[in-house]
């Protein structure tokens, strides 16, 4: 996974708790992980080389892997946003190009 | 005299898709239209296709708000113009008013402006709603029930999303305003001499209290919900069609009845020539339009959001960071 990928990825998170209006801070570990401290939960965020999950997801010591960035946001949310419940939307029923 | 008709309509309730209707009608071929939004960047005039005949003065701010002012200029301008034989001629106007206007001050500007009362006389008031959306709108947005109030005119939109709009909607309606006729309009289409044929407005045939809130004191009527905001992100660089899907999924996940409306232009790299439009209302999205050709030289994607409490920053975070993600797993694409 690309530094860019993983930086993007990170401040997205930093955007994330403050519109989502919940404590913790984020940071970038040495060994490349993405951290979230003093919230609600430990969260701790590894990007990874398998071809299944993208991502590894640590929520108190718990691990769950995930495909895309979409996935770390929900695993994210659900932790330290009590007051939210996944709405899973389709978009596009239709080609999304004209052809 | 010329009639000024005015539409409007909650946020995403289908007024652009039956203007862009009605002005491809020859009967509609002599209107001049405002349309006005809610924005840093207007972007309707551009998804309506106006004939030649007609043309658009845009307003970007809220016309019952900050620019409600302008409105009489504007209309003098535009007939002053128009008898020095530097537009079109025309023979009517309608206002297409942002989601978010308050109608109350807009008639009364109509209504009671010396430098105009001369030269043009209400005709009639349209409101769209939406059905999928339209009852827990009316729940939700103090706003949309005034919209319903002041129209002489009830124009229900998406039935081929929703099928037979809800009875209880129904009965809502017919709560809020019981002398307007209810119409259907079909994917945007709908008989014109029906919606403008109104004649003039008469306050008194409204059920709610329409004549105290157009007595209102002009500078305290209801404001916007301070937590909603407006803005618009811009992107220079093609947006690749699956980063897109991610976006707007993932938007309409984490927003959803927050995301009051969200419509765009987007450059959508596997198609520079054909921009698509995107709809979305609350967590409802439409399948991607697609223009024959970009409607001016700026060919760059602006989105425009109207949502409560969902901070700009974050949403342009969201699409770096899937931008990012596409382009890791797909070396090579542009992924915007």
């Amino acid at each position: 996974m690309s530094e860019v990928a993983v930086d993007r990825t990170c401040e997205l998170l930093v955007q994330s708790l403050a519109a989502w209006r919940v404590r913790g801070g984020v940071q970038r570990a040495r060994d490349g992980a993405i951290i979230i401290y003093e919230a609600r939960k430990d969260i701790r965020i590894d990007p990874t080389p398998s071809e299944m999950f993208r991502w590894m997801v640590t929520i108190d010591g718990r691990k769950r892997g995930a495909i895309s960035l979409a996935g770390v946001l929900r695993q994210v949310r659900e932790a330290l946003d009590p007051g939210y419940a996944a709405k899973r939307v389709r978009v596009a029923l239709t080609p999304l190009v004209p052809y | 005299m010329i009639p000024i008709s005015v539409l409007t309509g909650f946020l995403g309730s289908g007024k652009t898709t039956i203007l862009g209707h009605l002005l491809r009608q020859p009967e509609f071929s002599r209107t001049a239209v405002i349309i006005n939004e809610f924005g840093e960047v207007g972007l309707d005039h551009e998804l309506v296709a106006a004939s030649e005949d007609s043309f658009i003065e845009l307003k970007t701010g809220c016309l019952c708000c900050k620019i409600r002012t302008d409105l009489a200029q504007t209309i003098q301008d535009m007939l002053q113009r128009r008898d020095e034989g530097e537009c079109s001629p025309f023979d009517r106007i309608v206002i297409e008013t942002s989601g978010l206007a308050d109608p109350a001050p807009i008639l009364q500007t109509l209504m009671t402006d010396t430098s105009i009362a001369e030269h043009v006389v209400l005709g009639g008031v349209v409101t769209t709603v939406d059905t999928m959306t339209g009852a827990a709108t009316l729940e939700r947005e103090d706003i949309s029930q005034k919209q319903i109030a002041f129209a002489d005119r009830i124009v229900l939109t998406k039935l081929d999303l929703n099928g037979p709009a809800h009875p209880l909607l129904l009965r809502r309606l017919s709560q809020l305003n019981a002398a307007a006729p209810v119409l259907s309009a079909d994917r945007g289409k709908i008989d014109s001499q029906c919606l403008f044929s109104a004649g003039l407005y008469d306050p008194h045939v409204s059920s709610l209290d329409v004549n105290s809130w157009l007595a209102e004191d002009p500078h305290a009527h209801a404001r916007h919900d301070a937590d909603i905001q407006a803005y618009t992100v811009v992107r220079k660089q093609p947006i690749g069609a699956v980063t897109l899907t991610l976006f707007l999924e993932t938007l309409a996940e984490h927003c959803g009845a927050d995301l009051l409306r969200l419509k765009g232009i987007v450059n959508i790299a596997e198609s520079p020539d054909r921009p698509a439009v995107i709809h979305g209302v609350q967590h409802v999205f439409h399948a991607p339009g697609w223009l024959k050709r970009w409607p001016s030289d700026d060919r760059s994607s602006r989105i425009v959001f109207i949502t409560r409490r969902v901070p700009q920053r974050w949403v342009e975070a969201l699409l770096e960071a899937i931008g990012a993600e596409v382009a890791d797993v797909s070396p090579g694409h542009c992924s915007g």
